[in-house]
């Protein structure tokens, strides 16, 4: 494929989230959307430079929406009933909803459960297909404490996320080398790496 | 008893999680959707779940709910009405 060039990226955790200000409906949301919106943030001055209805949106969420599935669960017998905006959240997918309506964003969309290597392949194959002239590629992890205790995993929440342009220089570029690509996210430190 | 606007406020600023905005900076007659506070579908749905979890008032109807969700003044009003009437 033609190489596609990172413009951006940008990496955020659970730390970011909790003291972020991002409106008035930044609090409604569950942990994934407000890492996905946090890491997709710094983009905006790149968003104008596009016309939005070019500006693909790829999200893997590695864990789906599970923290809010567990709480929707949990909330089965509330008196009155369960709650309305939790329930919106056990889509992983209201996390792009989010960030498209932030940023007016209207091109296509694509949200699975998958990895790292996923995001960037879907991403790089929406460009190739000429479906889009730029993409956010996101990447989530978000699984609930309690969890991350049990199945020893090293962090609870985390959120990266690249904007892809055609045209570079950018940060490095997306080629088909996807172990490079990888390990360059992989590698993203929590703050803002936008050139 | 009527109910003051100001508890209204507050109980809506806590269902909703509205962050950074305070009682006093909702106007009684602004718009609650759209171009007032901004609120949208999910929030009108939780609007619904507060009124049957705070005031026992049951909104079977959307459309009978929906000129009580105009601001928070109508909404007071709505909440005062159904309870006279109960």
């Amino acid at each position: 494929m033609n190489n596609a060039f990172i413009l951006a990226a940008n990496s955020v955790t659970s730390a970011d989230a909790a003291h972020a200000r991002l409106g008035t409906r930044f609090g409604r949301m569950d942990l994934a959307s407000q890492l996905s919106l946090l890491a997709v943030e710094p983009f905006a001055p790149h968003f104008e430079t596009v016309a939005r209805d070019r500006i693909g949106i790829v999200l893997a969420a590695r864990a789906g929406s599970l923290p809010t599935d567990v709480a929707y669960w949990n909330a089965r017998n509330e008196p009155g009933g369960l709650s309305p905006t939790l329930f919106t959240y056990t889509l992983p997918s209201a996390a792009i909803g989010e960030i498209a309506i932030r940023h007016r964003l209207t091109g296509p969309n694509l949200c699975f459960v998958g990895g790292s290597d996923d995001v960037l392949t879907e991403a790089g194959e929406l460009l190739r297909a000429g479906e889009a002239d730029a993409c956010l590629a996101i990447f989530t992890h978000v699984i609930s404490p309690a969890l991350t205790e049990k199945i020893s995993l090293p962090e609870a929440a985390r959120s990266w996320a690249v904007f892809i342009g055609r045209n570079g220089p950018g940060l490095a570029v997306l080629g088909e080398n996807r172990r490079d690509m990888e390990s360059f996210c992989a590698n993203l430190r929590p703050q803002n790496l936008t050139k | 008893m009527a109910i003051a606007t100001t508890e209204l406020k507050t109980k809506i600023i806590e269902s909703l999680n509205l962050q950074d905005i305070t009682p006093d900076q909702i106007e009684d007659e602004a718009p609650l959707f759209g171009a007032g506070l901004g609120l949208d579908s999910i929030d009108a749905l939780e609007l619904v779940v507060m009124l049957e979890k705070n005031y026992g008032i049951v909104i079977k109807d959307i459309e009978e709910g929906r000129p009580a969700f105009r601001s928070v003044r109508t909404l007071a009003d709505f909440i005062d009405a159904r309870r006279s009437s109960s």
